[in-house]
């Protein structure tokens, strides 16, 4: 009983702290318009990502060869019908862009994941178990980092194959190590406060300990990662295209189009600068939205 | 600040082993090397590479065996050149490192002072348009922004050479490329860490006892600004190894990248793991360099 | 502020010097996307190799613009029998060094070919010479295993090298630092990845090159060769795109010159699985494709269609071979009468990229008349050879194309595509056609062209009814070319440049 009163008020402090921080989080949020620009474009590549078969307007596979290389309505020679004109089969770029936020959303989104999995089990046992686990862990991560991450995955992707399913898992392999070490870096800071000795006083399991202690402790620090993360792998997805081991799929990704389309840049400039922008706006919001987010969420920065 | 440096080695040490590791493990996940080193073989002929490359030994054996030719610099000879992988990666480093280095200073020299006057001078009109060209840089493809730079400097108004390598004037395109790719990083960073220095009591007591802005900053903030960006540096120069390749790609420039990337497409195992291997060990010795640093700066900061 | 301003001038005027230099008028630069290997001729067999080896050594044939065999080291040459070849050697050619080439340079030079210890990739070229004997200083004689019709075609690009300099430099300096031979240009500098520099050799017994500096520079990327050539970085690249071929033609300082090359066109099937081992559904795809709108719509016009893979300009062609015509209707018959009235779905890979729009075509042609193909891209690389080798053996078919190594005879694709025997590595998994081996080894086992040509002429009736491939193209070669230069594409896919003129 004792030990129950002890224990009780530590979590209830952090449930407080926790929804002032977030009305905070929400205002700061708010306050900036990028965030909300930042925003309203991350809307937008999802709803398109998500509606793509309902809004785009031809399929995006759909070739005619009487229709290669017409540029945009705006320009001359230009079709109402082909906004962002059409790429070298006579393909509509704006259903291939929509359709290819799919593609770069789910390869960004599905290597994080594959990073934040693995980086974050790793993080946390390093941090929580120490000793050995630890020092064999963070040389891991000092081994991941030492390789120029573009390369390796280069390498593996040529050995095992293109395709969707080994893009995401070789970039998910080579970007987990940041959760890794932010994680154990935020587990080594809470093992010292109050509220976690308190509760290992009480006897908590460490997997009690892990899920409603560390855990939501370190979440802000991993949502932040995570979008700059999505950004990085969606370029990176884009780099590999460039040099050739891409997705190999028919269905388009950006990266894909812009890789496939660069060579006409001087005398079709809609073919590769569509996918660009596309990608950059993409990112760019991400970037916004994680930036603001960190601001918000670090209480530091004023 | 011995024991930390040996303890640094012994890491450096290890580490190295764990690179080895991963660097021979390429080879070991592309099942048989030697079918698709020569796919148009007889039977008979792969066997007798397999036995000659010692692919039938145990994966153990193989690996020590790597590990230790890798420390006397012996990776074999590329497939493709016939000649020591070691002397093809050798003979193109100077370029990239030169390439690397290059767009290294070019972002500290342009990052460094848009991030101290962006803390300084915040919300300004100026620090604004930083925000924004901090964002814009780092969210375009690296080679987006090459052949963009080259439409424009080099055949657009012609004031560049388009590629090659044969004058400082063939590396200004490419360091410019690949520094977009890391200032912006940088910047953000001495941003931050500079307002956040600026907000800090000592400072404000120096600002209340007359001391010139200007030598307020230089003297106190600037120090401290400088410690996040070198381990920044440290860690991500590896990723920046990753953008020389395809920097190197679009201009046409003779470096290690591009040799490991046709290393890869053909298969010419000794030389991506010559390069790989390399590259990987530059940037542990990057990272031991600034660790050393960063103990050199750190009691700086604890005197003030 | 003086200063600054004289310093800015200079520094502007620095930054200006290097612009100049390719638009030197004694100077050209060609791009190519990389360098080979070595620049020993003898030890790769790549197509940016041979195109640097040519203008440096000199073969004992050559073939001229109209790709007739030409005098080159040779001045002569005859068959004495079946398996003896006799050729005169040219008097008094020095190489770059100032030696005298003589008949024992030419023997060297096939010995350390035909040497297998020292693995030369082009030993499978002229594996069937077994003796190079010297009868006196100025004629060799050619001895073959068996009869080998195809030796001339292997004399044209076969570099003669100069022993004593080779043996004395050894074979790694001499690909490296040290090419010496007696063709137009003669070595300067090889910087790796970045440029070869060569100079006009002053003793070479054509005459001088109109060119004092040739450069060849490895330029990856084709959106930088093209940049290049529109500044004048390079006077000459290879492999234009169809698509760009306008855009260079309309810009004032390039020109674009074609030529139709061997490299052909098709969609090699699986035999083995259905549907593609009917033989209607092969035949019902050959008539589904509409080859003439691809050429004209998707390649500038610069292609042929052919009747089947032997190309017209190859020793062998029978003209009295039509294609398939594009005919949609019988194409859906064929295909109902196969037993697949409502169409059958297939997947075709393709590693292409260049001709990647072409491919979709392809698949979207099939699939209007109930072939309902998925087009699977590959990028080129240890992947695709890995597939090749795995499931790529049963797969429903993929798209190729076969560039003859720049032999004009029919052997060199009718063996490696439809022949079972090792050497034959497509033929292996993918096409079995009854009696075909033995008709393809009759026609290589005699000298005698007619013989050889009436054996072929039979083999492509053969194999346009059997339609082991979708027959689709021949394809041209496209150069882009700097107005400051005069020169013409050739059907080889050679850059001869001692014809290249500069233009006043």
């Amino acid at each position: 009983m004792d030990a129950q009163t002890l224990a009780q008020p530590a979590p209830a402090t952090v449930e407080v702290g926790r929804a002032a921080a977030r009305s905070r989080v929400y205002r700061k949020l708010v306050r900036h318009p990028m965030t909300i620009v930042g925003g309203l474009i991350l809307l937008v590549v999802f709803g398109s990502a998500v509606l793509a078969p309902l809004v785009a307007p031809h399929d995006p596979a759909k070739q005619s060869l009487i229709r290669r290389f017409t540029p945009p309505y705006w320009a001359k020679g230009g079709d109402v019908r082909f906004a962002l004109g059409t790429d070298q089969v006579g393909r509509d770029i704006l259903s291939r862009i929509l359709h290819g936020a799919r593609i770069s959303l789910l390869v960004g989104v599905c290597a994080v994941t594959v990073s934040l999995v693995v980086g974050v089990t790793l993080g946390l046992f390093s941090g929580f178990l120490g000793g050995w686990v630890d020092t064999v862990v963070m040389t891991v991560v000092d081994v991941t980092l030492s390789f120029p991450q573009l390369l390796l995955a280069l390498a593996f992707v040529a050995v095992l194959g293109p395709g969707l399913g080994n893009i995401i898992l070789v970039l998910g392999l080579t970007g987990w190590e940041r959760y890794a070490r932010v994680v154990r870096a935020e587990v080594l800071a809470l093992r010292e406060k109050d509220f976690v000795e308190a509760a290992r006083a009480v006897g908590a399991g460490p997997l009690r300990m892990l899920s409603r202690h560390l855990l939501p402790n370190t979440f802000s620090s991993i949502i932040v990662l995570s979008t700059l993360q999505v950004a990085q792998a969606i370029l990176q997805e884009a780099a590999l295209s460039f040099l050739g081991l891409g997705t190999g799929s028919a269905y388009p990704t950006w990266g894909q189009m812009i890789a496939l389309g660069r060579d006409f840049v001087t005398v079709a400039w809609w073919l590769p600068t569509f996918p660009g922008l596309a990608i950059l706006l993409t990112v760019l919001a991400i970037n916004l939205v994680g930036d603001r987010l960190r601001d918000a969420l670090d209480p530091r920065a004023t | 600040m011995t024991t930390l440096l040996l303890r640094r080695a012994i890491r450096v040490l290890v580490v190295c082993v764990g690179v080895s590791l991963i660097t021979f493990g390429i080879l070991q996940l592309s099942g048989d090397p030697v079918a698709l080193m020569m796919p148009e073989a007889p039977e008979a002929d792969r066997a007798k590479l397999r036995e000659a490359m010692g692919f039938n030994d145990p994966v153990a054996l193989q690996f020590v065996r790597f590990v230790g030719n890798s420390i006397r610099g012996e990776f074999g000879k590329s497939f493709y050149y016939r000649a020591p992988a070691l002397d093809l990666v050798l003979e193109r480093m100077p370029t990239t490192l030169t390439l690397t280095v290059l767009a290294l200073g070019l972002a500290v020299l342009v990052s460094i002072p848009a991030g101290i006057y962006s803390a300084v001078y915040r919300y300004s009109l100026l620090d604004q348009i930083v925000t924004v060209v901090v964002f814009l840089g780092q969210s375009m493809p690296v080679f987006w922004t090459g052949i963009m730079l080259m439409l424009l400097f080099a055949v657009q108004w012609r004031l560049l050479p388009v590629s090659g390598w044969e004058g400082w004037q063939f590396m200004i395109l490419p360091a410019v490329t690949l520094g977009t790719f890391q200032a912006p990083l940088l910047l953000r960073i001495v941003r931050s860490s500079m307002l956040e220095v600026l907000g800090l009591d000592y400072v404000r007591t120096a600002r209340s006892k007359g001391v010139s802005e200007w030598i307020v900053i230089c003297r106190h903030a600037l120090v401290n600004a400088a410690l996040p960006v070198v381990t920044v540096t440290g860690l991500q120069f590896g990723i920046l190894l990753g953008g020389a390749v395809i920097t190197e790609t679009v201009f046409a420039v003779p470096g290690v990248g591009r040799l490991i990337v046709r290393a890869i497409l053909q298969l010419d195992f000794p030389v991506v793991q010559a390069g790989v291997f390399l590259l990987a060990m530059i940037v542990v010795t990057v990272n031991f360099v600034v660790d050393v640093l960063y103990a050199y700066l750190n009691p700086q900061i604890r005197v003030r | 502020m003086k200063r600054w301003r004289l310093f800015l001038v200079l520094f502007l005027a620095t930054l200006l010097i290097p612009l100049g230099a390719a638009a030197q008028k004694d100077t050209l630069v060609v791009a190519l996307v990389s360098h080979a290997p070595t620049i020993d001729p003898h030890f790769h067999f790549e197509r940016v190799g041979i195109l640097v080896n040519i203008n440096m050594f000199d073969s004992l044939l050559h073939k001229n613009k109209r790709l007739e065999y030409e005098p080159s080291l040779a001045t002569s040459w005859k068959a004495l029998n079946d398996t003896t070849w006799e050729f005169k050697l040219r008097k008094g050619v020095k190489f770059h060094n100032g030696e005298v080439m003589t008949a024992e340079d030419v023997k060297f030079s096939f010995d350390r070919v035909l040497d297998p210890a020292k693995k030369s990739p082009q030993y499978g070229n002229i594996r069937a010479i077994k003796e190079v004997r010297i009868v006196d200083p100025e004629t060799i004689h050619l001895i073959t295993d068996r009869p080998f019709p195809l030796l001339l075609e292997r004399m044209v690009f076969f570099p003669i090298v100069p022993k004593k300099h080779v043996e004395k430099v050894g074979d790694q300096v001499f690909g490296i630092s040290q090419p010496v031979g007696t063709g137009p240009w003669k070595f300067v500098e090889w910087k790796r990845d970045q440029h070869i520099k060569l100079e006009a050799f002053d003793g070479h017994w054509r005459g001088r090159p109109a060119f004092k500096h040739l450069i060849i520079r490895a330029v990856p990327e084709v959106s930088t060769q093209v940049a290049e050539l529109k500044t004048g970085g390079v006077d000459l690249i290879r492999n234009v795109s169809s698509d760009l071929v306008p855009d260079l033609k309309a810009h004032p300082q390039t020109y674009v010159s074609t030529a139709p090359i061997l490299r052909t066109h098709y969609i090699e099937f699986d035999m083995r699985h259905p549907p593609f081992d009917k033989k209607l559904v092969r035949q019902a795809a050959n008539y589904a494709v509409d080859k003439q709108t691809i050429i004209q719509k998707l390649m500038a016009g610069l292609g042929r269609q052919v009747a089947t893979t032997v190309h017209p300009a190859a020793f062998g062609h029978d003209p009295s071979v039509t294609p398939y015509p594009y005919d949609p209707k019988k194409a859906r018959e064929l295909l109902a009468q196969a037993g697949y009235p409502n169409g059958v779905d297939v997947t075709i890979h393709s590693a292409f990229v260049e001709f990647r729009p072409v491919f979709e075509a392809i698949c979207q042609m099939l699939t209007e008349v109930g072939i309902r193909a998925t087009p699977k891209p590959w990028d080129p690389g240890p992947a695709y050879n890995k597939f090749l080798q795995g499931e790529g053996k049963a797969t429903h078919g993929y798209y190729g194309s076969w560039g003859y190594y720049s032999v004009f005879d029919a052997d060199a694709i009718l063996h490696p595509l439809y022949h079972t025997e090792p050497g034959g590595w497509i033929g292996k998994w993918y096409t079995r056609i009854e009696g075909l081996d033995g008709m393809i080894d009759e026609a290589r086992s005699t000298v005698d062209q007619a013989k050889r040509k009436r054996i072929y002429a039979q083999i492509q009736r053969y194999i346009k009814e059997e339609a082991p491939n979708i027959f689709l193209f021949h394809q041209f070669d496209t150069l882009g070319v700097s107005k400051k230069v005069e020169y013409e594409a050739r059907g080889d896919e050679w850059l001869w440049l001692f014809d290249a003129k500069p233009k006043r």
